[in-house]
Protein backbone atom coordinates (compact mmCIF):
# COMPACT_ATOMS: atom_id res chain seq x y z
CA UNK A 1 0.00 0.00 0.00
CA UNK A 2 3.06 2.53 -1.03
CA UNK A 3 1.44 5.63 -2.73
CA UNK A 4 1.74 6.52 -5.47
CA UNK A 5 4.59 8.34 -7.24
CA UNK A 6 2.26 11.25 -8.41
CA UNK A 7 0.35 11.17 -4.99
CA UNK A 8 -0.48 14.64 -4.42
CA UNK A 9 -1.04 16.17 -0.95
CA UNK A 10 0.41 14.02 2.28
CA UNK A 11 -2.26 12.70 4.15
CA UNK A 12 -4.01 12.12 1.09
CA UNK A 13 -6.09 8.86 0.84
CA UNK A 14 -3.98 6.41 -1.37
CA UNK A 15 -5.56 4.82 -4.62
CA UNK A 16 -7.22 1.88 -3.33
CA UNK A 17 -5.55 -1.68 -5.13
CA UNK A 18 -8.87 -2.79 -5.37
CA UNK A 19 -10.21 -0.14 -7.50
CA UNK A 20 -13.25 0.14 -5.38
CA UNK A 21 -14.09 3.55 -6.43
CA UNK A 22 -13.66 2.88 -10.04
CA UNK A 23 -16.26 -0.08 -9.95
CA UNK A 24 -18.30 2.13 -7.77
CA UNK A 25 -18.07 5.27 -10.59
CA UNK A 26 -18.76 3.07 -12.89
CA UNK A 27 -21.67 1.45 -11.53
CA UNK A 28 -23.15 5.29 -11.26
CA UNK A 29 -22.94 5.44 -14.86
CA UNK A 30 -24.11 2.31 -16.04
CA UNK A 31 -26.89 3.11 -13.99
CA UNK A 32 -27.63 6.50 -15.13
CA UNK A 33 -27.25 5.42 -18.61
CA UNK A 34 -29.71 3.09 -18.46
CA UNK A 35 -31.97 5.68 -16.99
CA UNK A 36 -31.22 7.94 -19.66
CA UNK A 37 -31.97 4.98 -22.39
CA UNK A 38 -34.90 4.38 -20.71
CA UNK A 39 -35.93 7.76 -20.44
CA UNK A 40 -35.80 7.81 -24.52
CA UNK A 41 -37.97 4.51 -24.82
CA UNK A 42 -40.38 6.16 -22.61
CA UNK A 43 -40.28 9.50 -24.95
CA UNK A 44 -40.22 7.18 -27.82
CA UNK A 45 -43.64 5.64 -26.31
CA UNK A 46 -45.61 8.85 -25.82
CA UNK A 47 -44.60 10.10 -29.36
CA UNK A 48 -46.45 6.99 -30.59
CA UNK A 49 -48.99 7.52 -28.25
CA UNK A 50 -49.29 11.17 -29.67
CA UNK A 51 -49.08 11.75 -25.09
CA UNK A 52 -47.32 15.43 -24.85
CA UNK A 53 -47.13 15.21 -21.19
CA UNK A 54 -45.85 11.28 -21.53
CA UNK A 55 -42.79 13.05 -23.55
CA UNK A 56 -42.36 16.00 -21.52
CA UNK A 57 -42.04 14.15 -17.98
CA UNK A 58 -39.36 11.43 -19.92
CA UNK A 59 -37.55 14.17 -21.27
CA UNK A 60 -37.16 15.72 -17.75
CA UNK A 61 -36.33 12.35 -15.90
CA UNK A 62 -33.52 11.82 -19.07
CA UNK A 63 -31.96 15.41 -17.61
CA UNK A 64 -32.39 15.04 -13.92
CA UNK A 65 -30.72 11.82 -13.92
CA UNK A 66 -27.56 13.14 -15.63
CA UNK A 67 -27.04 15.62 -12.11
CA UNK A 68 -26.14 12.00 -9.87
CA UNK A 69 -22.97 11.15 -12.58
CA UNK A 70 -20.66 13.62 -11.50
CA UNK A 71 -21.27 12.01 -8.21
CA UNK A 72 -18.34 9.69 -8.01
CA UNK A 73 -14.76 11.20 -10.42
CA UNK A 74 -13.25 8.02 -10.90
CA UNK A 75 -9.75 8.78 -10.02
CA UNK A 76 -9.52 6.18 -8.26
CA UNK A 77 -8.83 7.35 -5.06
CA UNK A 78 -11.05 7.08 -1.92
CA UNK A 79 -12.77 10.08 -1.20
CA UNK A 80 -10.06 12.29 0.95
CA UNK A 81 -12.33 13.36 3.45
CA UNK A 82 -13.29 9.58 4.20
CA UNK A 83 -16.84 10.44 4.15
CA UNK A 84 -19.35 9.01 1.45
CA UNK A 85 -22.59 10.99 0.90
CA UNK A 86 -24.74 8.79 -0.44
CA UNK A 87 -27.84 8.70 0.24
CA UNK A 88 -29.47 11.72 -1.46
CA UNK A 89 -27.68 10.65 -4.59
CA UNK A 90 -29.14 6.90 -4.44
CA UNK A 91 -32.77 8.56 -3.47
CA UNK A 92 -32.72 10.60 -6.44
CA UNK A 93 -32.16 8.29 -8.75
CA UNK A 94 -34.29 5.68 -7.33
CA UNK A 95 -36.92 8.27 -7.29
CA UNK A 96 -36.86 9.08 -10.99
CA UNK A 97 -36.50 5.09 -11.37
CA UNK A 98 -40.10 5.59 -9.86
CA UNK A 99 -41.00 8.53 -11.83
CA UNK A 100 -40.37 6.60 -15.26
CA UNK A 101 -42.02 3.34 -13.92
CA UNK A 102 -45.26 5.48 -12.94
CA UNK A 103 -45.01 6.93 -16.22
CA UNK A 104 -44.97 4.37 -18.08
CA UNK A 105 -47.47 2.07 -15.94
CA UNK A 106 -50.01 5.63 -16.62
CA UNK A 107 -48.89 5.08 -20.58
CA UNK A 108 -49.57 1.64 -20.63
CA UNK A 109 -53.00 1.63 -18.36
CA UNK A 110 -54.27 4.54 -20.98
CA UNK A 111 -53.43 1.93 -23.96
CA UNK A 112 -54.99 -0.66 -22.42
CA UNK A 113 -57.81 1.34 -21.74
CA UNK A 114 -57.73 2.72 -25.27
CA UNK A 115 -57.45 -1.20 -26.82
CA UNK A 116 -60.36 -2.12 -24.83
CA UNK B 1 -3.63 20.41 6.83
CA UNK B 2 -4.72 16.45 7.19
CA UNK B 3 -8.03 15.60 8.96
CA UNK B 4 -8.31 12.48 10.67
CA UNK B 5 -11.87 11.12 8.74
CA UNK B 6 -14.16 11.59 11.35
CA UNK B 7 -11.93 12.76 14.01
CA UNK B 8 -13.77 16.24 15.55
CA UNK B 9 -16.38 17.20 12.82
CA UNK B 10 -19.94 16.20 13.98
CA UNK B 11 -21.04 13.78 11.31
CA UNK B 12 -24.22 14.88 10.27
CA UNK B 13 -25.11 12.44 7.13
CA UNK B 14 -28.66 12.01 6.67
CA UNK B 15 -30.56 9.42 7.17
CA UNK B 16 -29.36 9.43 11.17
CA UNK B 17 -31.06 6.15 11.38
CA UNK B 18 -27.87 4.69 10.00
CA UNK B 19 -25.24 7.64 10.76
CA UNK B 20 -26.63 7.88 13.90
CA UNK B 21 -25.52 4.79 14.81
CA UNK B 22 -22.20 2.30 15.50
CA UNK B 23 -18.64 3.60 13.81
CA UNK B 24 -17.48 3.85 10.45
CA UNK B 25 -17.07 0.72 8.38
CA UNK B 26 -14.00 0.73 6.21
CA UNK B 27 -14.94 2.87 2.81
CA UNK B 28 -14.45 -0.53 0.34
CA UNK B 29 -17.14 -1.96 2.38
CA UNK B 30 -19.67 1.02 2.12
CA UNK B 31 -18.85 1.57 -1.46
CA UNK B 32 -19.41 -1.92 -2.14
CA UNK B 33 -22.68 -1.65 -1.17
CA UNK B 34 -23.81 1.43 -2.80
CA UNK B 35 -23.24 -0.43 -5.34
CA UNK B 36 -24.96 -3.51 -4.60
CA UNK B 37 -27.76 -0.82 -4.10
CA UNK B 38 -27.06 0.59 -7.66
CA UNK B 39 -27.42 -3.14 -8.98
CA UNK B 40 -31.13 -3.14 -7.36
CA UNK B 41 -31.82 0.06 -9.08
CA UNK B 42 -30.81 -1.23 -12.63
CA UNK B 43 -32.84 -4.44 -12.11
CA UNK B 44 -35.89 -1.89 -11.58
CA UNK B 45 -35.13 0.33 -14.18
CA UNK B 46 -34.71 -3.20 -16.50
CA UNK B 47 -38.45 -4.24 -15.47
CA UNK B 48 -39.74 -0.25 -16.09
CA UNK B 49 -37.39 -0.42 -19.68
CA UNK B 50 -39.17 -4.17 -20.58
CA UNK B 51 -42.60 -2.62 -19.95
CA UNK B 52 -42.65 0.43 -21.50
CA UNK B 53 -40.81 -1.31 -24.39
CA UNK B 54 -43.84 -3.96 -24.25
CA UNK B 55 -46.64 -1.02 -24.11
CA UNK B 56 -44.81 0.35 -27.08
CA UNK B 57 -44.62 -2.96 -29.02
CA UNK B 58 -48.06 -3.91 -28.43
CA UNK B 59 -49.01 -0.25 -29.83
CA UNK B 60 -47.14 -0.99 -32.93
CA UNK B 61 -48.46 -4.13 -33.31
CA UNK B 62 -51.73 -3.19 -32.59
CA UNK B 63 -52.06 -6.16 -30.35
CA UNK B 64 -54.65 -6.58 -27.27
CA UNK B 65 -54.49 -5.28 -24.13
CA UNK B 66 -53.68 -7.89 -22.20
CA UNK B 67 -50.01 -7.19 -22.81
CA UNK B 68 -50.63 -3.29 -21.70
CA UNK B 69 -51.60 -4.98 -18.47
CA UNK B 70 -48.40 -7.13 -18.41
CA UNK B 71 -46.51 -4.12 -19.15
CA UNK B 72 -48.06 -1.85 -16.37
CA UNK B 73 -47.75 -4.80 -14.10
CA UNK B 74 -43.87 -5.21 -15.01
CA UNK B 75 -42.98 -0.99 -14.40
CA UNK B 76 -45.07 -1.10 -11.10
CA UNK B 77 -42.63 -3.52 -10.13
CA UNK B 78 -39.56 -2.03 -11.29
CA UNK B 79 -40.07 0.71 -8.83
CA UNK B 80 -40.82 -1.51 -6.23
CA UNK B 81 -37.27 -3.07 -6.65
CA UNK B 82 -36.07 1.30 -6.95
CA UNK B 83 -37.58 1.44 -3.84
CA UNK B 84 -36.11 -2.12 -2.31
CA UNK B 85 -32.56 -0.82 -3.03
CA UNK B 86 -33.01 2.27 -0.60
CA UNK B 87 -34.46 -0.28 1.53
CA UNK B 88 -31.86 -2.31 1.88
CA UNK B 89 -28.94 -0.04 1.12
CA UNK B 90 -30.69 1.38 4.62
CA UNK B 91 -30.05 -1.77 6.33
CA UNK B 92 -26.80 -3.46 5.16
CA UNK B 93 -25.26 0.08 6.15
CA UNK B 94 -26.44 -0.34 9.65
CA UNK B 95 -25.68 -3.76 9.37
CA UNK B 96 -21.89 -2.49 8.67
CA UNK B 97 -21.89 0.33 11.35
CA UNK B 98 -23.14 -2.01 13.99
CA UNK B 99 -20.32 -4.86 13.07
CA UNK B 100 -23.59 -7.44 12.39
CA UNK B 101 -24.14 -9.87 10.52
CA UNK B 102 -25.51 -8.41 6.65
CA UNK B 103 -28.83 -9.32 6.72
CA UNK B 104 -30.46 -11.76 3.88
CA UNK B 105 -31.28 -10.46 0.81
CA UNK B 106 -35.20 -10.48 1.16
CA UNK B 107 -35.76 -9.07 -2.73
CA UNK B 108 -34.15 -11.90 -4.23
CA UNK B 109 -36.80 -14.55 -4.03
CA UNK B 110 -39.55 -11.89 -4.43
CA UNK B 111 -37.26 -10.72 -7.72
CA UNK B 112 -37.32 -14.21 -8.97
CA UNK B 113 -40.42 -15.03 -8.84
CA UNK B 114 -41.62 -11.83 -10.24
CA UNK B 115 -39.34 -12.61 -13.41
CA UNK B 116 -40.66 -16.38 -13.61
CA UNK B 117 -44.52 -14.84 -13.25
CA UNK B 118 -44.06 -12.26 -16.27
CA UNK B 119 -42.25 -14.57 -18.27
CA UNK B 120 -45.09 -17.49 -18.06
CA UNK B 121 -47.62 -14.30 -18.52
CA UNK B 122 -46.10 -13.81 -21.85
CA UNK B 123 -45.34 -17.19 -22.86
CA UNK B 124 -49.04 -18.27 -22.03
CA UNK B 125 -49.61 -15.04 -24.08
CA UNK B 126 -47.88 -15.81 -26.57
CA UNK B 127 -49.26 -19.56 -27.00
CA UNK B 128 -53.00 -18.39 -26.60
CA UNK B 129 -52.22 -15.30 -29.62
CA UNK B 130 -51.14 -18.42 -31.68
CA UNK B 131 -53.18 -20.95 -31.21
CA UNK B 132 -56.66 -18.70 -31.22
CA UNK B 133 -54.99 -15.96 -33.73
Amino acid sequence: MSAAPDEPAPGAVPADEGLQPERTALAWQRTVLGVVVGSLLLAATGVRAGSVLTVCAAAAVGVLALVPAVLRPPTGRLPGHGRLYSWSFLVRVAGLVVVLALVGAAASLAGALGAA
Amino acid sequence: MAEEPGAERPDTRRPRSVYGVGTEPDARFSLANERTALAWVRTGLGLVAGGVALTSFATFANMSGVLDVVAGFACLVGAGFAGYALLSWRRNERALRLRRRLPAPSGLPVLVVGVVVLALLLAGYAVGAAVGG
